[in-house]
This record gives structure tokens, C-alpha cells and sequence, in this order.
């Protein structure tokens, strides 16, 4: 171990903490967002009491969570009780340090760094891996509550997450066809001038590289099936509260409830990252070759936009049927997913032959 | 710190198995079965194996258990109970199908000399590092594998196809049909329209069925009136 090895290990601990602070603080924050955007959309004020218009809220939140008393079930199965909210929270936050917040970029003392905390061959597997790690969170806080409403909850979100994972799955391939890597970093250069729309006088037409207008139909599969991932309106189904109280987080009470509370905002957060580095050019938009601190702000930007689409989409969609749910999953979005990528090749093959 | 890896991951997984064979609670085993698998992805990451790593957390712990671990929670499978073995010989041939393992690991060791973690053939070591990566695997599959690779692919879609001949029912049903699941008992009247009042009673699965032991298979249904 010399000095170069230890001062590069503690600059991607570093980076990692600062990754893991930015991340929470826009999850925290995307709360009151949603709280605040829905109760525009139902005409209401939503919470605007806590600091200037309503900006502490989240804090606010955290402290009555950690101080809510902890209610266990009596006949629940006690360690996995304890177990699924940590699988769930964990296979959530895993995932963030693949993501590449910007290019490479100089800093004063330290000299290049690139803006991305772990980068290695398979990253977008690592993605897919650890997201279908997720999923025993909360299938096991539905078992171990011993409680029917849980049970329903947890079973119907395997149930979703099986299904919805091939489709996810099969949108991507697209993609990772296109551009021959399954490395996050290089798929996000390969937007940067493709068909030199980078390199055009006029810089505005730089988006046009971006991923998204080869993969259209890749994109909105991708997009459909990540909100049914992350258990989101209209695919709400494992805690629907009209039908099933909670659904798999009713015995969960205080701290444990904050963390599937939070694991899925993280979760949400992720696959916007997912959807903005494949399809949307990650951190490329005009002017970041003169100024490299521009990426990152392009790229949460675009993260915040799919946020507020979440947002938007639940503040307007009913929920599916459950029937629904299993039929477009698997008699409509598979399909489709699966003529995308035969389209895909076929139309890269024939373009390769001229 | 590649053997401090080996030695933690090989223990996570080693202990992980006998922990999912030891348990009594189904639910229980299934948990420890995916420690067992993510010690293995591990593994194959210390082995310069990525795209495996990877393919293994996917397929086997984030595909297969969570549908064993779904069954388990929908069936609600109570502990298993102490009985007494019935196939008392079956302890017999364990025994000595653990004896030739252990025998085959000491053969191997002890012409491996006392360095197990170093390869046989040190020329071979080339370009190992090349070998996990994703190009590497796939170049290989879609050309020096290729037949082996479709034959299993097709082999997996014989099982497929033969599951659901399994699961089928025997003959078509008419779209007017109705399915229940499991057997139930119905009256005559259900079935034949002109028969109201007959209360005989016929034990099958669908209405088509039960309309074929009484012999009304050409009498239009009643959902078709």
C-alpha cells in the first residue's frame, strides 16, 4: 500500500459519500415535492409550515419517524421481520455508486477526476442484479408480519416484479446492442457526438445524439416498466389502500416503515438515473465541453424531470386491475420489448452490410 | 487479500448450505440458498469473472428464488416435523457418497502439491484475464459454442412447452365454458336448459367436462342462450 493507492481509495470513499449526501437529499426533497405537487394538482396548499414554504418539512418528517414508538407484531416472524427493511434499503442505495455524474472534470488540489464512483465492465448488470436483489424486501416484510393484507401485498409484488423485470430487461438490450458495451461511462460518451451532431456550429443541436431517438419504443417500454419496478401509481398494486390497508408495510411502524418509505424514493431516484444515462445522454447537453461542471447539473436536471413525471403520473392515473396488470405486462409489453430488439438488430445488421 | 476473500466467501457459502439443509422452516432454507448463491457470485468475481457474477445474481437469486420463495409464501408451507426416516438405506449411500468426495478433494490436493490456489498449467494463464469479460463470453458462445448453446436453448424450450402440456386440461374448452379450480359438484340443470328441476348430480372440473359424462355435448350451453 503506497501513498498513491491509499490517497485513491479515500477519494472514492469520498466520492461515494457524496454521492450517497446529494442522492438523499434530493430523495428527501422529492417528498415534499410530491406532497407539494399533488396538492397543486388536487387544488390544495400541501405542507408549507415547517421554514419558508414548507422547505424543512422533510427534516421535520425524519424526527417524528425516529421518535413514533416501534410496534412489533406479536406472532411475526422476528428476524426476517427485522431483516426486510435492511435488504430493501440496501439493494436500493446499492446501485447508486455505477452511475457517472459527469465527465472528467478538474479540480484544484486533486487534478483529474472522473465524476463516477465505481466504473468496470458489466455496470448495467450490476444495475439489474442488485435491483432484483430489492424485491425480497418486500416479499419478506409481507410474509414475516404474519398478517393477511401483508401477505397479499408482498405476493402481489413478486408477482409484478417477475413479470415487469423481463420487459425492463429486454428494452435495454436495445441499447447495449447499439453501442456494443454494457459500461455505463462509455454508453454515456457514445451520446456525446453521434453522427457529429456534437461538433455542429449550432451546439443546441447537440441532444440529438442522444440514445433516445434511436431507441424510442426502447425508451417508453423502459419507461412503463421501471414505474411498475418501483411499485408506483398507476402499478401500486402491493399497497393499494383501498383494498389492502397498507399492503406489505402495514405491521411496519417508526424507523423501519422511514426506511421502505425511503427505499422507495432511492429506487425511484435509480431507475430516473437508469433512464437518463441509456436514453437521455446522462450528462451531455450543450456547452459541457467548455464547462465540465455543467454535466452534472444537466444530468439531475433530467433525473428531476423523470421525478416529476412520477409525480405527475400519480397525481393523474388510476390504478390497474390486477387481472390488467399481469395481461399488459405479459400479453402486451413483453411483445413489443421483444420486436424491439429483433427490429434493433435487423435494422443495425442491414446498416453494418452498407 | 484474494485468499482473505477466498476463505470468506467459500466460508459464506459453505455455511450458508448447511445452514439451508439444517433448517426446518422452508422459508428459512430458501434465504440461506440465495446467501449461498451471492457468496458464489463473489467468487467469480475474485476469479476475474464479471459478466458470470453478474448472470449468476440475476438467473439463480434474483429470478428462480424469488419464485421458490413465492410459492413458499403462497402455499404458506408450515415447519417441517420430526419424523422417522423412512428410507433407512438412503443414510448408507450418503455416507458413502460423501467418503468418494472427500476422497476426489484429498486426490486433488495431493497431486496439486501445497499451493491449491496456483494453476496446474502456468502457460495457460496467458490472457485470463480476458476470459470473464462480456466480449470474450460472447464471441465464444455465438462461435466455438455455438451448437451446444442453441441446443440447450432449445432444450429449455422443450421444458417450457412440456410444462404447459402438463398444466393444460385435457381438450379444448368452448369460450363459453366455465372453469373452476379444482373438482366441484354440479346439477343437471346447470348444464342442459330443457333439464330444469333435474338435480343430477355430476363431479368434474368444468362445465364442459360434466357435460360430457352425461352425454349433452351437442345441447347448446346455457351462457349461449
Amino acid at each position: 500500500m503506497d501513498w498513491n493507492t491509499i490517497t485513491s481509495v479515500g477519494l472514492k470513499l469520498l466520492g461515494i459519500n457524496i454521492a450517497f449526501v446529494v442522492v438523499l437529499m434530493i430523495v428527501a426533497y422529492t417528498v415534499l415535492a410530491e406532497r407539494r405537487v399533488l396538492a397543486l394538482i388536487q387544488g390544495r396548499l400541501g405542507p408549507n409550515r415547517v421554514g419558508y414554504g414548507g422547505i424543512l418539512q422533510p427534516f421535520a418528517d425524519l424526527l417524528k419517524f425516529i421518535f413514533k414508538e416501534e410496534i412489533v407484531p406479536d406472532k411475526a416472524t422476528k428476524f426476517v421481520y427485522f431483516l426486510a427493511p435492511f435488504i430493501a434499503i440496501v439493494g436500493a442505495l446499492m446501485t447508486i455508486i455505477v452511475y457517472p455524474f459527469g465527465p472528467d472534470v478538474n479540480l484544484p488540489v486533486i487534478g483529474a477526476v472522473r465524476l463516477v464512483a465505481a466504473q468496470f465492465d458489466v455496470s448495467l448488470l450490476y444495475v439489474l442484479a442488485i435491483t432484483s436483489i430489492g424485491v425480497y424486501g418486500i416479499a419478506l416484510a409481507g410474509w414475516s408480519s404474519n398478517n393477511k393484507y401483508s401477505l397479499m401485498g408482498g405476493l402481489r409484488a413478486s408477482a409484478q416484479l417477475i413479470s415487469y423485470e423481463l420487459s425492463l430487461g429486454l428494452s435495454l438490450v436495445g441499447v447495449v446492442l447499439l453501442s456494443g458495451s454494457l459500461d455505463l461511462f462509455s454508453i454515456v460518451e457514445q451520446q456525446t457526438n453521434r453522427w457529429g451532431f456534437g461538433t455542429t456550429a449550432n451546439i443546441f443541436l447537440q441532444p440529438l445524439s442522444w440514445n433516445i431517438f434511436l431507441q424510442p419504443l426502447g425508451f417508453i417500454i423502459y419507461l412503463i416498466s421501471a414505474i411498475a419496478e418501483t411499485n408506483r401509481v398507476p402499478f401500486d398494486l402491493p399497497e393499494a389502500e383501498t383494498e389492502l390497508v397498507a399492503g406489505f408495510h402495514t405491521e411496519y411502524s417508526a424507523l423501519k416503515f422511514a426506511l421502505f418509505f425511503m427505499a422507495e424514493y432511492v429506487n425511484m431516484f435509480t431507475v430516473s438515473m437508469l433512464a437518463t444515462t441509456l436514453f437521455l445522454g446522462g450528462w451531455n447537453g450543450p456547452f459541457v465541453e467548455q464547462l465540465p461542471f455543467l454535466g452534472v447539473f444537466y444530468f439531475l436536471g433530467k433525473v428531476i424531470f423523470f421525478l416529476f413525471l412520477y409525480i405527475w403520473l400519480r397525481g393523474t392515473l388510476p390504478r390497474f386491475r390486477f387481472d390488467q396488470l399481469m395481461n399488459f405486462g405479459w400479453k402486451f409489453l413483453l411483445p413489443v420489448a421483444i420486436l424491439n430488439v429483433v427490429l434493433t438488430a435487423t435494422v443495425y445488421f442491414v446498416t453494418m452490410l452498407f | 487479500m484474494t485468499t482473505f476473500l477466498f476463505v470468506l466467501l467459500a466460508g459464506l457459502a459453505i455455511g450458508s448450505a448447511i445452514a439451508m439443509v439444517v433448517q426446518r422452516n422452508p422459508l428459512y432454507s430458501a434465504i440461506s440458498l440465495i446467501g449461498v448463491f451471492i457468496a458464489l457470485a463473489g467468487l467469480y468475481l475474485t476469479l476475474a469473472a464479471p459478466f458470470l457474477a453478474a448472470i449468476q445474481i440475476i438467473v439463480y437469486a434474483g429470478a428462480i428464488m424469488v419464485l421458490v420463495v413465492f410459492v413458499i409464501m403462497l402455499l404458506n408451507v408450515e415447519e417441517e416435523e420430526h419424523k422417522p426416516l423412512r428410507m433407512g438405506y438412503l443414510t448408507v449411500i450418503a455416507i458413502l457418497l460423501a467418503a468418494i468426495l472427500f476422497g476426489e478433494a484429498g486426490f486433488i490436493l495431493y497431486f496439486m502439491g501445497n499451493s491449491p490456489l496456483e494453476p496446474l498449467n502456468p502457460n495457460a494463464v496467458g490472457n485470463a484475464s480476458n476470459v470473464g469479460l462480456t466480449a470474450s463470453i460472447g464471441t465464444g458462445l455465438f462461435t466455438t459454442y455455438l451448437l451446444p448453446f442453441e441446443i440447450t436453448s432449445v432444450l429449455l424450450l422443450m421444458a417450457i412447452v412440456g410444462a404447459m402440456t402438463l398444466a393444460r386440461r385435457v381438450g379444448l374448452l368452448r369460450p363459453t365454458d366455465l372453469v373452476v379450480p379444482g373438482s366441484q359438484v354440479l346439477t343437471r340443470q346447470t348444464l342442459d336448459p330443457k333439464a330444469i328441476g333435474d338435480a343430477t348430480e355430476v363431479e368434474s372440473s368444468t362445465t364442459a367436462e360434466a357435460a360430457r359424462v352425461l352425454g349433452l355435448e351437442g345441447v347448446p350451453h346455457r351462457r349461449e342462450e
